[in-house]
């Protein structure tokens, strides 16, 4: 089921609720099974695939913690991987391979009946696969020790605030949550209420309005002009921060009403002055993911050759990071853009810094609006690649913006809201970003400020919201 | 090699990654003190490292460095 389900506004209660009536050392069973059932609401053949990759990932980190040598652990990790790995690929890109087989073979004259198997991915299994390896590699590494109680990691990997889109989390900070769960808190209640609210607020009403222009003009490029094409262009990494960065505070949200604490997924990102902060700052969890488990293996294998090593290393991640979103030239050429512009950023990189330094640039407001704008543009560029359908439409996109300019299409009541809720958000993250401790809301000293805030926020969301919208984005990924 | 002096060698290798020549080691210090020691960065500190100390660090020795003191630690117990 998924946050934004009537589903879930009745089964989370229950499960906080059961929680409080569980004794603290079977707060883990409880949570367990709503997890599983949790997910099973969603397709029960699919929560048979969670389990075996928590089966096949518990007795290998096992068997690693008894093996002696380090070739044998080694050998245990790999085949941990590749088995835990099966699943995804086959899912996820048994289609594309089978086409591109497929189209190869009729191309040089061949045809070759392969069968055709239409196959929906399930939902989140890139996101926990992802935390299996990470366990499993952790465990190699020594970081972690191969948790004793099935039950536990079973937990960790179908954890339900995760499971459908992450973050995606470590076991180092996860597992010993799960060991030792306390009881629930009434200063975790009102603190993961707060987060879920903003959630919903950035989902509901940012995300899902904003979606309802941008797909209109997305889905007819043919009939758009440039200038409205823009316009979709440049409101889509907000609709795309609106529905990925709210699924993450309501998934942050509900698991600290539970009592834990899980890393933070987008952290202002439009305020980055450079793509490198701007990584820093957007879908966190994955970043820091391929940061220890690709970039730096690969990084650290290149390191004698200084630069050349790092560009090599940073282009592969995020083409390894385009082929996670999706097998599609689109997803695969926005990931080979960012390992383009982190290059470049590294590259020139002492140069920047020594003229910021010599000018002083860091501290002028028009240096870091300048950034920030070139930052988001150059965000927005990557993102025409993953929001289009096929490579030609993107080109198409790119060639209107260029040549088609005209008058914006324009949809008032869609627009008036969703600008709206933009500026709500924008707001808030600018006087954090800035003002950090002053402007508050929902965490302000005087009790009415904080709950008229909670009412108006709640208001606007029924208010202005779209209650019978669509998936979350990730949900596909 | 005494402590004292790794601190001195790795001070230099600090300084010229980094560029920063105020820069002054502490045992507390980690990534998070130094604005340029990034993800990027730390391959080529790493790098640069094994040059100075003659030394190859192991994969698995990156996640030990925790701050610059387990990282002094580790270099004097390669020596």
């Amino acid at each position: 089921m998924a946050f934004t389900s009537f589903n879930f506004l009745i089964f989370f209660p229950l499960t906080v609720l059961a929680c409080y009536l569980t004794p603290a050392n079977k707060r883990w069973i409880t949570l367990l099974l709503a997890s599983y059932f949790f997910y099973i609401n969603i397709n029960p053949v699919y929560a048979v695939l969670t389990a075996g990759i928590t089966l096949s990932t518990y007795f290998f980190a096992r068997w690693m913690d008894q093996s002696g040598s380090d070739k044998g652990r080694r050998r245990l990790m790999i085949t941990n991987i590749v088995l835990i790995l099966m699943p995804l690929f086959f899912f996820k890109y048994f289609g594309a391979v089978n086409n591109g087989l497929m189209s190869l073979l009729t191309g040089i004259g061949l045809r070759w009946p392969l069968p055709e198997i239409s196959l929906i991915l399930p939902v989140g299994i890139s996101f926990y696969t992802f935390m299996a390896i990470g366990y499993t590699v952790d465990v190699y590494n020594e970081e972690v020790k191969a948790e004793r109680n099935p039950g536990i990691l079973a937990l960790f990997i179908s954890f339900f605030p995760l499971v459908l889109s992450g973050p995606i989390e470590r076991s180092g900070n996860m597992l010993p949550q799960f060991r030792n769960i306390g009881r629930i808190e009434y200063s975790n209640l009102t603190t993961g209420l707060k987060m879920m609210v903003w959630g919903y607020f950035m989902k509901l009403v940012v995300a899902d309005r904003l979606g309802l222009y941008v797909d209109v003009v997305y889905n007819n490029i043919a009939h758009h002009n440039g200038t409205s094409l823009l316009f979709a262009s440049l409101l889509h990494p907000i609709q795309v921060y609106g529905d990925f960065g709210g699924y993450s505070l309501i998934a942050l949200g509900t698991a600290r009403i539970l009592g834990f604490n899980v890393m933070v997924n987008f952290n202002r990102p439009f305020f980055s002055v450079s793509i490198a902060e701007l990584w820093r700052r957007w879908h966190i969890s994955l970043i820091k993911w391929l940061t220890d488990y690709i970039y730096t293996p690969l990084a650290f294998s290149m390191r004698r050759k200084g630069m050349t090593g790092i560009v090599i290393a940073l282009l592969i991640t995020f083409l390894i990071s385009g082929i996670w979103h999706g097998a599609q030239w689109t997803f695969i050429i926005w990931g080979l853009m960012q390992g383009i512009f982190l290059s470049i950023e590294a590259v020139t990189n002492r140069k920047r810094i020594s003229l910021e330094s010599k000018y002083g640039l860091n501290k002028k407001p028009y240096y870091i609006i300048f950034n920030i704008v070139l930052t988001y543009i150059l965000f927005t560029s990557s993102l025409i690649f993953s929001r289009s359908e096929t490579v030609q439409d993107a080109l198409l996109i790119y060639q209107k913006i260029f040549t088609a300019a005209g008058p914006l299409y324009i949809e008032k009541t869609t627009l008036i809201y969703s600008l709206m809720g933009v500026l709500m958000l924008f707001l808030k993250d600018f006087t954090d970003e800035y003002f950090h401790g002053r402007f508050e809301f929902f965490a302000n000293s005087s009790i009415y400020v904080r709950f008229a805030s909670y009412i108006a926020v709640i208001f606007i969301i029924l208010l202005t919201g779209v209650l019978n919208g669509g998936q979350f984005i990730y949900f596909q990924f | 090699m005494e402590r004292t002096d790794v601190i001195n060698h790795l001070t230099a290798i600090f300084k010229k990654v980094f560029e920063k020549q105020e820069l002054v080691l502490t045992d507390e210090m980690t990534a998070n003190d130094v604005d340029q020691w990034t993800s990027l960065s730390h391959v080529i500190l790493i790098a640069e490292i094994e040059k100075e100390f003659s030394i190859t660090f192991q994969m698995r020795d990156l996640n030990k460095m925790d701050n610059v003191g387990a990282m002094v630690d580790l270099i004097i117990s390669k020596l």
